[in-house]
């Protein structure tokens, strides 16, 4: 700290000043040189990566989506679950054969279980509840990827609120203005880096994966499709986030947690439904190499079983029905955007189908 | 409302374009006044109360101390204002730790005591706004100022929205006084008003957010132990995260309010080519350096009172001072480090201060290498979560506890705090003696457009993540 002995005195206006530039064509040239910069920037994503304007599924998106519930659709068909949930049901659709415009608040790379805890303690709620699993994002410790949304929802303020709301039509208009094309996140993934050594693996980031609409419609971005080079890179970083999945825990360890999963999806599905909603479980496709690691680490019986028999709910697997099998996978987890469409309709029936079978009757879904 | 928010871009244009309108000098302050509280509100609005409170408190306190005469109300008038800003505060922010602290004291002598539960919301900017009003009653008490002439000018001191919530902590004197007679911008001071808040934006957006706390958090937050150049590199990066953000937010502050006419003083002046912490404490978070100077040290005594004392009365201003910044103990030891560094000084200014080598250049680079050296040892435990993992790093970075370290920084990561570090201290030592106006007015005009154009740029392109400023949280 500055070490005077006395500050007697008050202290003064400061008046200051203002380097003797012409500063009209200062702020005119930088303004100009900036705009030269972001054009060719905008044109590189456009051109050469060949990206679009999109929604940039942030927080405040979600959040946005998630008062749905809270308002004026208690009774609602609310999606959560992960990315396979978030790409592969087509909300146009499903208002197509159901009537109702579904809310989707599934998560990248994320435990769908926080969100069913979420949904379950919101009294608003009395819809029917579609919870997609994959089942290695289960045993995630913590959330996942998304982590910090639910807070987020939460304490959003007034001017984050307004925020997403500005940004909405920034995000429609420039297609840099994206997470994945960031700055940072753009040069931290360049090739040239060395690889440290005893460097532990450190998951890569996922590159652009789909293109979203406001109400968080999902579609599987097209250039995973038709750029080889593109899916390579996705589908290379699905191998490494695969063949370095943490060793699970012991026997015992494990069983005891999986228990108390289960005992938390039972008691939330009860909530809900004590309040008149309802649940239904989906096991979205995958396959190749992920589906190969999936049937090694999480077999269908050790986990999908339980969990929607520990709900005591409707489960549709993919594996069960061909008109959900039959879709193409490009990059072994989500289906092809030309191949949702036919995929929900199919889904819808056969949820119709399963529930009033089971004599479950919602009329979110024409049981 | 954040700075690098979309939403302040709206607000400070309509703010701007009211300031501009044909409007009487009332209206406009009362537009002013208005806006602050909308920017408050923006985080939480039920918190603009906490403003009325200080503000009705100290316009009536001020006012009473003025016109009393015998000392003894004067001092009993002051204490209302002081406890009752201080109560806020304790209440707000200090409430759960000195529960906590409550509990380990009666456990440690046998009591068994749960505190209740503490699901308390602290208030942004309150130790920023809370050391404001209290000058403003502790100047009028020491005579230094005289009572504001209206509540509104009075107000709009207390809740001026460029500063609010984060600083520079300003003095009546140096604000009120502005808000007396109309003011403008001209279009020059409008136009560097604007190229400032591009380089504070600059500063948080992309040096803090983008290139450094990603290496910070990594190493701060790493589950094991991690090597040397990890604990070296991510206290490096936080120190020049800490600096990009706080010094960002004053130098838009600054900016905001010399677009609307307003001039702040500044709050930092490269404070890593200090020589000595003497000199580091001139050039960081100078308002609130010269406020715990002003309304602490020196009522303590400061060093007029002997070698002793004046070593006690530092040492308790840097432990308050550490206090401020967040309630927690590791904010305690590091007030503690720079009051032992301070006094550490004074002792070798004492016995060596008239030695020729002290002149000399090469050894006044020595002196701010192991300024900034012992710096970076502080921050460890400004940034870290609880004193193990500080301890942790702390002997790692002085070369003892290695063992089973696993490395967390990246090539990548390690590139971008080796080459930000570096440009972090050539500039400030190329700036040590200088002021930003003057470097700026020497420069070719197509220079300065062309640097504005590239923070501009990287601005845009970095994209931010909406990130609240660090020093939001004290």
């Amino acid at each position: 700290m500055p070490s005077s002995t006395s500050s007697s005195e008050s202290e003064p206006v400061i008046l200051r000043p203002v380097p003797g530039l012409r500063w009209p064509r200062v702020a005119v040239a930088a303004l100009l040189l900036a705009a030269v910069g972001l054009g060719a920037w905008e044109a590189y994503w456009r051109v050469a990566q060949h990206y679009e304007a999109s929604y940039r599924n942030s927080d405040g998106q979600w959040a946005q989506v998630r008062r749905r519930v809270d308002a004026r659709e208690a009774n609602a068909t609310v999606f959560i679950g992960s990315s396979r949930t978030l790409f592969d049901i087509d909300l146009d659709v499903w208002k197509e054969e159901t009537g109702v415009h579904g809310i989707q608040l599934a998560l990248e790379g994320s435990n769908p279980l926080p969100v069913l805890s979420d949904i379950a303690n919101d009294e608003d709620f009395r819809g029917l509840l579609v919870v997609g699993i994959t089942p290695p994002l289960l045993f995630l410790p913590g959330m996942g990827v998304r982590a910090g949304v639910i807070e987020y929802y939460y304490d959003e303020t007034p001017s984050q609120r307004i925020s997403t709301q500005l940004s909405y039509p920034l995000e429609t208009t420039f297609a840099y203005y994206n997470i994945d094309t960031k700055l940072f996140t753009v040069l931290a993934r360049q090739p040239w880096w060395p690889s440290r050594p005893n460097l532990p693996f450190q998951q890569p980031e996922v590159r652009k994966l789909e293109h979203m609409r406001r109400d968080r419609q999902a579609d599987l971005w097209e250039r995973v499709e038709t750029d080889p080079e593109f899916h390579a890179i996705v589908t290379g970083t699905w191998q490494a986030i695969l063949e370095n999945l943490p060793p699970p825990p012991p026997e015992e360890v494990a069983r005891a947690q999986f228990q108390a999963l289960l005992d938390q999806v039972a008691g939330n599905v009860a909530k809900i439904r004590a309040r008149g909603g309802e649940v239904v479980f989906i096991r979205p496709p995958s396959s190749d190499v992920f589906r190969e690691v999936e049937r090694k680490i999480t077999p269908r019986e050790r986990v999908w079983e339980p969990v929607v028999g520990a709900a005591g709910a409707v489960g549709v697997h993919f594996e069960d029905y061909p008109a959900l099998s039959e879709v193409r996978t490009p990059e072994w987890s989500h289906i092809a955007a030309a191949d949702k469409a036919r995929w929900t309709r199919a889904l819808v029936g056969i949820l119709q189908k399963a529930m009033t079978e089971r004599g479950v009757h919602r009329p979110e879904v024409g049981s | 409302m954040l700075f690098n928010s979309l939403t302040f871009i709206v607000f400070f244009a309509v703010v701007l374009a009211l300031h501009n309108a044909p409007l009487p000098w009332k209206v406009k302050k009362t537009n002013l006044l208005l806006a602050s509280y909308l920017f408050y509100a923006a985080w939480n609005p039920p918190f603009v109360i906490l403003l009325w409170i200080s503000t009705l408190l100290d316009w009536r306190v001020a006012k009473r101390i003025y016109a009393e005469e015998r000392l003894s109300r004067r001092r009993a008038w002051v204490a209302l204002s002081v406890l009752v800003n201080l109560g806020l505060l304790g209440y707000f922010k200090y409430g759960e730790f000195l529960l906590e602290n409550w509990q380990l004291l009666m456990s440690a002598i046998g009591v068994a005591w749960t505190p209740p539960d503490w699901d308390i919301v602290l208030p942004v900017g309150i130790s920023f706004y809370t050391f404001q009003t209290m000058a403003y009653s502790l100047d009028v008490y020491l005579r230094r100022a005289k009572p504001a002439d209206s509540l509104l000018d009075f107000a709009l001191f207390v809740t001026f929205f460029p500063q609010l919530v984060a600083g520079p902590i300003v003095r009546p004197t140096q604000l009120i006084p502005q808000f007396q007679k109309p003011v403008r911008a001209s279009a020059n001071q409008l136009l560097w008003g604007l190229g400032l808040m591009t380089l504070g934006l600059f500063e948080k957006i992309v040096i803090a957010d983008g290139a450094l706390a990603p290496a910070a958090d990594a190493v701060f937050g790493a589950a094991k132990p991690v090597p040397f150049l990890d604990a070296w590199l991510g206290t490096l990066a936080f120190a020049g995260q800490i600096f990009s953000d706080f010094a960002g937010y004053s130098t838009v502050a600054i900016g905001v309010a010399l677009c609307l006419g307003f001039s702040l003083p500044d709050n930092f002046r490269f404070p890593y080519a200090a020589i000595g912490f003497s000199d580091f404490w001139r050039r960081w978070h100078i308002s609130l350096s010269t406020w715990l100077r002003d309304y602490l040290y020196i009522p303590l005594g400061g060093n007029r009172k002997g070698w002793h004392r004046t070593q006690v009365n530092l040492m308790v201003t840097m432990l308050l001072g550490g206090l401020w910044h967040g309630a927690a103990w590791t904010f305690v030891v590091w007030g503690g480090l720079h009051g032992f560094y301070l006094g550490v000084e004074r002792f070798f200014q004492r016995q060596f201060g008239g030695a020729k080598i002290a002149t000399t250049f090469g050894f006044k680079v020595f002196l701010a290498l192991l300024t900034y050296f012992l710096v970076n040892l502080t921050w460890v435990f400004f940034r870290a979560p609880d004193f193990p993992t500080a301890w942790r790093m702390t002997r790692t970075m002085l070369g003892s506890g290695l063992d089973g370290s696993v490395p967390v920084l990246s090539t990548y990561l390690i590139t971008v705090v080796v080459a930000v570090t570096v440009g972090i201290l050539l500039v400030h030592g190329f700036m040590r003696n200088r002021r930003l106006e003057d470097v700026v007015a020497s420069a070719p005009w197509w220079l300065v457009g062309s640097v504005w154009a590239a923070m501009l740029f990287l601005i845009l392109i970095a994209q931010g993540s909406g990130d609240a400023f660090i020093y939001f949280q004290f």
